[in-house]
Parts: C-alpha cells; sequence; structure tokens
C-alpha cells in the first residue's frame, strides 16, 4: 500500500468528552494514512474509541465532545487537500456523503422510517446539487443491484417492507451514492444472522473491486476484520496500539492486547474449546492509568510499563507497535499457534 | 383471504348462487375498515348515551324541583303554592319509570330526534345546539388551532436549543401555563388587566358581538367579533400551549437521538430538510392522538372560560342547563360532543396513516 497515494491522512487526533466527571480522553493521539483503495480495519473492545473516532473524521460528533488536537486532511480527486477540522458549515455540508460517506451499525433506525427510500435517495442527491431525478434514479438503481437487491422495489419501499439485511444494502447503496473517495462501515454486519453477513461481506468486496474507494472499517469480529481489510489498526483505550498489513496482524501480534484478542475469538480451524478472554475491561477512559494503559491486565506487565507509555515503533515494513515486551508477544503468539495445532494433530489421531 | 379454490378450465363454471354472492358481500363489508369504525362509534355513543342518561338523573333534584327552588326564593311563595305553578309549566313528568323514560328518547334517537328542552318552552334540542356550536367552534377552535401551532413550533425549537437559556425560560414558562387552571387565567385576565390596570374595558370585551353592529360579512361585525373571541381564545391558548410545548418537546428530543437524524446530518441534507421532513416529521406523530381528542373537546366548549366572559357558547349553555337539569339538553350536548370525539378520533387514524407509513390502515 505504500506506495499509493493517501486519501486520507490522520495527525495526532485527540478527542474528548466533556462529562460530569471531568474530561473523557475518548481518542488519544490517533495518527494514520488510509491510502487510494485500501481498507483499514480498526479493532477492539467495545468503548476503546473506534466510532468516536470514525464520527469525529466527518465530524459527526455530539456538543459535547472536543477535537483538542489533530489534523484530518482529505484529498480530493483533484488532488486538492481538504483540512476537514477548518471546515465551514457550508462546505462541511458539502464534503460529507460526497468525499466521505459512512454506512452505520444498526440498519434498523439509519433510515426514516416516515418517507420512502427513493425520497432519501433524492434527499441526499439534492444536498449535493443533483437535482435531475430521472440521472439519480439510474445510478440508485444501478447501485440496488450492485448490492443485489430488487432495484425497482426497494425504491419504491418504505424502511419498514425491507428485512434487516435489505436495510443494510439499501444504507451501503446509498452511502454509495455519490461516489465518494472514503467510505466508513461501523459494524455493518452486527445485528445480521450469519448468512447476511455472509452475503453482505460478499458484497463490499466486490463493490471495492469495481469503484475501488477506499474504506476505514470498524469491527469487533476478528474473522470480519480479516478477511476484509487489508491493513488492521488496534486500538484500546483511544490509542492505536499496533498496526500492520493484515498477515502480519493476525499471524504475528507484536502487542499484548492483539494477541489477547486473537486468544478470545473463535477459530473454526483450531481444535481448541476453551477461549481465552481478557481478563478485567477497558480503563475508566476520566481517569487513565499511568504508562502503558494496559498494564493492568497485561500478563507481560513490567515495571517500566507501570510509570512510562511505550511509544509506536517500527517492528517490520509497514508494522508499528507500542509495546516493551513485543518480542516476547510475539514469540509467545507463535507459541500458542503451535500448540493449539498440535492439539489439533492430537485430536484428530 | 381464503385460498383460492383450484380450478380446471375445461370444467364447466356453476352460477354463483344469490346466496354465496351475498355471503361473499357481508363478508367484504365486515372486513372493510369503515364498517369496522363505523359499528365501534355507534357502539360507543349509544354506551355514553345510556350512562349520561342513567347518571344525570341520579343527580339530586329535577327540572321541577329546581323550578319550585326558584319559585320559592324569588317570589317568595310556600313549597305547595310555587309547586302548583310549576306543575302546569314543563311538560315532564319525573315520576315516570326510568326504564319508561330512557325507551322514550331512545326510541326518538333512532330517528334522529334529540328531543325538546324541558325547561325552554320545549324548543327542539337540536336546534339550540345549532344556535350555540358556532360560537363555540369559533372560540375554541381558534384557541386550539393557535395553541397547537405555537406549541409545535415553541416545543420542536426548546428541543433543538435544550439547556440553552431560551430552553430553560420556555419550559418554565409552559410549567407554568400547564400548572394554573384556565378559570384562574381567565380571572388574572379580567382583574388585573381589565380592573386593576384598566388596560382596556372589561365590557367591551366579554360577550358575543356589539350587539348595535348589523350582523354579516362587514368589517365593523368581524372586528366585533374578534374583539370579543379575543379573551376567551388568549385564556385557552395560555391554559393549553404548554402542554403542547412540553409533549412536544420531549418527543424531539427523542427523535433527534434517533440515528436517523445522525445519518442525515452524514448525509449532507440542509439544515431546514432534516428539521422538517426527518425531526419534525417524526416528533409529531405521538401527539396526533392527543389532537384528535383535542378536537373532539373543541365541541363541548370551554366551559368555565366561556362562561366568565359570559362567551354564548355550547359549554355555557350546556352549564346553565346542568343547572336547570334540563335532561335532553343536556343529554343532547353530551351526545354531540361524543359523536365529536368518535369520529375525529376515526380521522386521527386515517390521518396518522398518511403521516405514518408503519400503521397504514387497509395497505396492503
Amino acid at each position: 500500500m505504500a506506495g499509493k497515494e493517501v486519501v486520507l491522512s490522520v495527525q495526532d487526533l485527540s478527542i474528548t468528552y466533556l462529562t460530569r466527571r471531568g474530561r473523557l480522553q475518548a481518542v488519544s493521539h490517533v495518527s494514520f494514512d488510509l491510502h487510494r483503495g485500501e481498507t483499514l480495519a480498526l479493532i477492539g473492545e467495545s468503548g476503546c474509541g473506534k466510532s468516536t473516532l470514525n464520527f469525529g473524521l466527518m465530524r459527526l460528533l455530539p456538543k459535547n465532545a472536543n477535537t483538542d488536537t489533530g489534523k484530518i486532511v482529505y484529498t480530493d480527486r483533484a488532488g486538492q487537500k481538504i483540512d476537514v477540522l477548518a471546515l465551514n458549515t457550508r462546505s462541511l455540508r458539502k464534503f460529507r456523503w460526497s468525499e466521505c460517506a459512512m454506512v452505520f451499525q444498526g440498519a434498523q433506525n439509519s433510515l426514516n422510517p416516515v418517507i420512502h427510500v427513493r425520497d432519501m435517495i433524492y434527499d441526499t442527491a439534492n444536498a449535493h446539487g443533483l437535482n435531475n431525478r430521472g440521472e439519480v434514479r439510474e445510478r440508485a438503481l444501478e447501485l440496488f443491484r450492485k448490492v443485489r437487491l430488487d432495484p425497482e422495489r426497494v425504491f419504491n419501499s418504505y424502511p419498514h417492507e425491507l428485512s434487516g439485511g435489505m436495510r443494510q444494502r439499501v444504507l451501503i447503496a446509498l452511502g454509495l451514492l455519490l461516489n465518494p473517495q472514503v467510505v466508513i462501515f461501523d459494524e455493518p454486519t452486527t445485528a445480521l444472522d450469519i448468512l447476511t453477513q455472509r452475503s453482505i461481506l460478499n458484497v463490499l468486496r466486490d463493490l471495492k473491486e469495481e469503484l475501488g474507494f477506499s474504506s476505514i472499517f470498524i469491527s469487533h469480529d476478528l474473522a470480519v476484520a480479516a478477511e476484509i481489510a487489508d491493513t488492521v489498526a488496534t486500538m484500546y483505550a483511544g490509542e492505536i496500539v499496533e498496526m500492520g498489513p493484515v498477515n502480519d496482524i493476525f499471524y504475528e501480534p507484536r502487542h499484548a492486547y492483539t494477541l489477547g484478542l486473537m486468544e478470545a475469538s473463535p477459530r473454526l480451524s483450531v481444535g481448541r474449546e476453551e477461549l481465552d478472554g481478557i481478563p478485567g475491561s477497558p480503563p475508566d477512559l476520566v481517569e487513565l492509568p499511568t504508562g502503558c494503559k494496559f498494564h493492568i491486565r497485561c500478563p507481560f506487565a513490567i515495571e517500566t510499563c507501570k510509570t512510562t507509555p511505550p511509544q509506536l515503533e517500527q517492528a517490520s515494513i509497514g508494522h508499528i507497535v507500542a509495546c516493551y515486551k513485543s518480542s516476547e508477544v510475539l514469540e509467545k503468539g507463535k507459541e500458542l499457534r503451535s500448540v493449539s495445532s498440535t492439539a489439533r494433530v492430537a485430536r484428530l489421531s | 383471504m381464503g385460498a383460492i379454490p383450484f380450478r380446471r378450465t375445461d370444467q364447466p363454471v356453476s352460477q354463483p348462487s344469490l346466496w354465496s354472492l351475498s355471503k361473499r358481500l357481508l363478508r367484504a363489508v365486515y372486513r372493510s375498515y369503515i364498517f369496522r369504525v363505523t359499528v365501534q362509534g355507534i357502539l360507543t355513543l349509544w354506551v355514553v348515551t345510556t350512562c349520561t342518561f342513567y347518571m344525570i338523573r341520579k343527580m339530586p333534584n329535577n327540572p321541577i324541583e329546581v323550578k319550585i327552588d326558584e319559585f320559592q326564593t324569588k317570589q317568595n311563595l310556600t313549597y305547595e303554592e310555587a309547586r302548583s305553578k310549576v306543575a302546569g309549566l314543563f311538560d315532564y313528568d319525573p315520576d315516570a319509570p326510568f326504564i319508561e323514560q330512557y325507551t322514550d328518547y331512545m326510541g326518538n334517537l333512532v330517528q334522529g330526534d334529540l328531543g325538546r328542552s324541558i325547561t325552554t318552552g320545549r324548543t327542539p334540542v337540536s336546534q339550540q345546539i345549532a344556535k350555540y356550536l358556532p360560537w363555540t367552534l369559533f372560540a375554541v377552535g381558534l384557541g386550539l388551532l393557535i395553541s397547537f401551532v405555537i406549541g409545535m413550533i415553541a416545543g420542536a425549537a426548546m428541543a433543538y436549543w435544550r439547556g440553552t437559556v431560551f430552553d430553560n425560560v420556555m419550559t418554565a414558562f409552559a410549567s407554568i401555563s400547564y400548572g394554573i387552571p384556565d378559570f384562574v387565567i381567565a380571572f388574572m385576565i379580567l382583574l388585573i388587566g381589565g380592573i386593576q390596570l384598566e388596560l382596556f374595558q372589561v365590557g367591551d370585551y366579554i360577550g358575543s358581538v356589539d350587539p348595535e353592529i348589523k350582523a354579516g360579512f362587514n368589517p365593523e361585525y368581524i372586528r366585533s367579533l374578534l374583539q370579543h373571541v379575543l379573551l376567551p381564545v388568549t385564556t385557552y391558548v395560555l391554559a393549553s400551549v404548554g402542554g403542547w410545548m412540553l409533549t412536544m418537546k420531549s418527543s424531539t428530543i427523542s427523535t433527534l437521538g434517533e440515528d436517523y437524524i445522525t445519518v442525515a446530518h452524514a448525509r449532507g441534507l440542509s439544515q431546514r430538510r432534516i428539521l422538517f421532513g426527518y425531526v419534525g416529521r417524526n416528533a409529531m406523530l405521538p401527539l396526533m392522538t392527543r389532537l384528535a381528542i383535542s378536537v373532539g373537546f373543541v365541541l363541548s366548549g370551554s366551559i368555565i372560560i366561556e362562561y366568565i366572559f359570559i362567551y354564548p357558547g355550547l359549554g355555557k349553555y350546556l352549564f346553565e342547563m346542568t343547572g336547570k337539569r334540563d335532561y335532553t339538553t343536556i343529554q343532547g350536548i353530551f351526545l354531540v360532543t361524543s359523536a365529536a370525539v368518535v369520529i375525529s378520533n376515526i380521522l386521527a387514524d386515517l390521518l396518522y396513516g398518511v403521516l405514518d407509513p408503519r400503521v397504514r390502515v387497509g395497505s396492503k
């Protein structure tokens, strides 16, 4: 991915919420580059700041949220740089959806229940100056066909007349209506049954190949992330703690948290029956622990972890990690993998 | 829908009998929405009529006794003298068996006859209602319209800017409006505005219209009409707008939290489109039922407001007739009011279907 041009560049982004108890650090000092056609998966537990980060990228945060530091820069098709945080209301409105669209989790509730699907399409197009209904309709029907919906019927339906999977497809089509460069998928397959999940993922992969948009894909389902992503970033307590190419992350995790996530997910290919969860829960984001934020739950933690936060460092090509014990984690991961495959062999024989 | 029996085309098709045709017709009628709500409505009205019929006759006193009392106090007569004087006055026998009175009344009612007033010279009740109804429709209808529109807009605005000074001030106002009864507001307007501060001449604003102006479509008459309706309408609006504001505020707040509003912002829609097409339309839905009920109750007027401002509407009339125990008139006004509530509820159902496709009546 390194050779391709950068579409979205996030630098040192921090977002806090003002709460009654104080400032809640939801995202802290996050930086990454998204290249053309690349899919970046964000993984991590609930409450790790994944959704906040993405809402921040579109400036859709609630009023009590504040973007303290950082820069979000999109590069549009003409090569023009857009500093999102500096946009005024009017240009922000134009920027949204035409440059960066978002497919939300919970498709059940993302469509206005009292108007037709077609009116939501026309509304969206209208807001961006596309007033030719015939053209918009053609574009929408084509997208509906691509996401494998019955175009005419869905176009003239009300949201409640569609199933959950169909609504999610409508949302995906709606997201692609203006041909955006970046599409954010916020857990698009949660709350769907496994077969519908599968077909949505297939649709997404085909669309990506065909239309070439870049995407950020939030998921806590590692299997889904592994399948769709080119790059994976692990988030913990608002920070990116590890980021790298998908195979590196899944086969050679170097951060204790990433390894913990792997061990907590079921794998069909492995015969182990018990899954190891990560003890404890993510820290209180108002009163963050000192040092590495993961040290309380970390089996590898040493004294330094409690006092000095580790910095992100290059581990291999395109793979960065913020962990003092990354080489031990890597070894442990390899060991676990060999144990589990031995166990499988033992069971089979 | 019953299963359609499979029929081969080469077999002779038997002519459907008259019986099966009429059966099918009956079934279609039974299934139709209009038929169901009509039957429900008629049943409701029957129950209401029967209950009021019974209850107003169980109130202490009857028309005759009330009149006897009046003669006794006003003309200083003995009970016996007053009684003989009243005897020839009314065509009503309070000692007739209840069931007989009921069947008589219902018999007339099914023929569309509301009966004749007992105490006001046997004028037909329908004629009396027709005389007072327009005043009420005008005053309370106007009040409801104004209060609903203001309530919607203010409530939505309060939700939109919630937590600001504007919201706090408006919420305080709404709570006060919601809490103070209408008659207190009416008295406050009269006493403070009219008498203490002498902002207006009370006499010019109460009653119906200036009797010296000829009725008709001319500017003076309309001006007089509006002048006299001003205080009742203001009172009604002040007393009811708070309820609308608070309901609309909470409904709007919950709508603003819906995902589709965030998605609409993400799609870059204009504020106006989001406010009207997305927030407003959804937030208004829960208020439609309330509106329907209020519209129904417009007919019974706002008894106390009309009474205080001596406004000649149905409410004031109902109050007077209740004092006189004019059974047939009370009965008639109640019937018309409940019919209005029933009908406006049906209309609300249909309207709700237009606004919310999820509950569209009779949709496939």
